[in-house]
């Protein structure tokens, strides 16, 4: 999905320049067979950008890099989709400098859409695009389902990719950074919704007569408790969950293998059976 | 009908003491509820009583509680990917008429042989469910643990999914497909269970892990959705009579609403057992406490002739030996949970 009018994103398809000013496909670059490397994350994780590096480097293939954003009429008057640009800048400009360590080629984008879609379409015009490997936070089965080519996802821990970004930000230019606003997300949360419950709770507690009085009517008034407790389950859910988020309490990102993918392999593996139809024979 | 029974029923006056003891006790058995699907409810309804809440306003009260923390959980664990709706929202269903076979089950034993012979029943059954399936889980929690975490489906499960009885059902989400015909008498056990000691979850989670074949995850995530259900009915029902002290609700909730998210979180850090190995533990220990409650009502059905001094101290050790699963528990899960993460950055 083209979305041109969003400033500092690139419209479509962008190549980044290089420190000398020219385009990182180089001329010869066309003939060689590309890795898709797709995130939908401001920042690539590193450990995803030196695998791929790797690979390319082991493979001679070149890499082309896409930064997605999925959510471009995301409603905050365009403040993610700027603070989403500066991140694809900072994390294009480190995986040029890792992939030139390595003297490995890197051709940037920026997209905004649908995952699935984008590496539908760039598979059938890049047409040397061999494998795809894709970043934490994209689900396997949207990309598969879509994909003409085979797709990988790399494993890694979140406080090894979250060491491994603080010694390189070569183009921090004073904005906060995606991981950032997410943690002040959640302190804002904890705030709003801790101000919503208590003051709810004050309301019940500072007038208990008029509360229990209606409460405990009965008949029809019991839909009166029931939509009391489904308010707090709310106001006070998101509360709690912001607070435990925003005291960096949040649940594993270390994903073990599920019980539905492991059952699925096995149903994928054909089973080989042995051919019993009879055969011409010849006897001399 | 409600008319009649609001005008009896005194609520209580909260002091400063009762509201933090039910907010600490609302956070533990949240704490617990959220890791292991259920499990909290139990000690609920005896610590109310114990601040002098009336029986009725007591089990009302905590029934409105559960299903707004089950919701809770089971949104938190929907969003690590745990929970299965489908076979939460059929099992609750069909749990919420086991609640209404077990109720009319108990008031037919009431009406019959006395309330001395329905505490004793609502013991006996605590004692049986408890020791047996705890046992099982437990055992199965130890094996598991001495593997290395290494758990496969058990071959009830794997027998039960080969019958194709119509109507088959498929769970994504738990990864199976099966009859209904094998669900529904494990959802109605679980709401039998859930009307006759409070908590459905003891037989809901060991019958979805072992009968129905889901992964404790996943079994354990989807109970919450079965309580919800569960608890939604049973509260309008409750509230249709004027019995929710609100209060006493919201009280609870701001403390169980912390634990249950933090026992959600808890549950994506450690291994697959340790959910049976918490509910195995603590449902061991509740069958404890059940003991001594038991001469409290043979004596009141003439039977023994124990001293009532000694029955009073009984019954307060019972009360006490439920609080020490229900933190025993708690502890389980904040030490793995700390412990687990602790492991992962230094891993990292």
């Amino acid at each position: 999905m083209v979305q041109p009018l969003l400033e500092n994103f690139p419209a479509n398809r962008t190549t980044q320049l290089d420190r000398e000013g020219n385009t990182s496909a180089a001329p010869g670059m066309k003939k060689k067979s590309f890795i898709l490397v797709v995130t939908r994350n401001g920042h690539m994780a590193e450990p995803v950008m030196d695998y791929a590096i790797t690979v390319a480097d082991r493979l001679k293939y070149a890499i082309l890099a896409v930064h997605t954003n999925t959510l471009p009429f995301f409603r905050d008057g365009g403040e993610r989709n700027r603070l989403f640009a500066a991140a694809m800048q900072e994390s294009s400009a480190l995986f040029r400098q890792k992939a030139e360590a390595r003297d490995v080629q890197v051709e940037h984008t920026g997209e905004t859409g649908k995952i699935g879609k984008i590496v539908k379409r760039l598979c059938h015009t890049e047409k040397r695009i061999e494998f795809v490997i894709i970043d934490q936070g994209i689900r396997m089965e949207e990309v598969t389902s879509m994909a003409p080519v085979p797709v990988f996802s790399v494993i890694y821990t979140r406080s090894k990719a979250g060491a491994m970004t603080t010694h390189s930000n070569p183009m921090n230019t004073g904005d906060s950074r995606m991981s950032t606003t997410s943690r002040k997300r959640h302190v804002k949360n904890c705030f709003v919704f801790g101000g919503l419950t208590a003051g709810l709770y004050a309301a019940v507690f500072s007038h208990p007569d008029i509360i229990m009085t209606y409460l405990t009517k009965g008949g029809f008034y019991a839909l009166l408790p029931v939509a009391v407790v489904l308010t707090v389950s709310y106001m006070h859910g998101n509360f709690t969950n912001s607070f435990w988020a925003a005291l960096g309490i949040e649940g594993s990102n270390v994903k073990a293998p599920k019980q539905a993918d492991v059952r699925q392999e096995k149903t994928d593996v054909p089973t080989v059976k042995k051919d019993t139809r009879p055969r011409a024979q010849v006897s001399a | 009908m409600h008319g009649p029974i609001n005008e009896v029923i005194q609520f209580i006056d909260l002091s400063a003491y009762s509201i933090m003891f039910l907010v600490l006790v609302g956070f533990v058995g949240g704490l617990v509820s959220g890791f292991i699907g259920s499990g909290g409810a139990f000690v609920l309804t005896p610590a109310m009583m114990s601040l002098g809440v009336p029986g009725t306003v007591a089990v009302a009260s905590n029934m409105c509680h559960k299903f707004p923390k089950a919701l809770v959980g089971a949104v938190k664990r929907y969003k690590y990917g745990q929970v299965d709706i489908k076979l939460g929202i059929i099992m609750g269903l069909f749990a919420e008429i086991g609640v209404q076979i077990g109720v009319m089950l108990q008031k037919h034993i009431l009406d019959t042989w006395g309330p001395a012979a329905s505490n004793l029943y609502v013991s006996f059954i605590f004692v049986c469910v408890l020791v047996i399936v705890g046992s099982i889980v437990m055992r199965d929690a130890l094996t598991a643990k001495k593997a290395g975490g290494a758990t496969s489906e058990p071959l009830l499960a794997r027998r039960i999914q080969k019958i194709q009885l119509w109507p088959m059902i498929s769970f994504k989400t738990a990864n199976l497909r099966i009859s209904m015909w094998f669900l529904v008498p494990v959802a109605l056990a679980t709401g039998m269970l859930a009307a006759t000691i409070a908590v459905g979850g003891f037989i809901g989670v060991p019958g979805l892990m072992y009968i129905i074949g889901a992964t404790s995850i996943v079994a354990s995530a989807t109970e919450l959705v079965i309580a919800f259900v569960m608890g939604l009915g049973g509260t309008l029902l409750w509230a249709y009579y004027g019995m929710v002290d609100i209060r006493l609700v919201l009280l609870i909730l701001g403390g169980s609403l912390f634990g249950v998210q933090l026992g959600a979180i808890g549950t994506t850090y450690v291994k697959e057992y340790m959910i049976k190995y918490v509910m195995g533990t603590i449902m061991l220990i509740v069958a404890v406490s059940r003991f001594f409650a038991i001469p409290k009502y043979l004596n009141n059905l003439n039977l023994t002739s124990v001293d009532p001094d000694s029955v009073v101290i009984m019954t307060r050790i019972s009360f006490s030996v439920m609080c020490f699963a229900l933190l025993i528990g708690a502890t389980i899960i904040l030490v793995s949970l700390f412990r687990a993460r602790s492991l992962e950055k230094a891993v990292a």
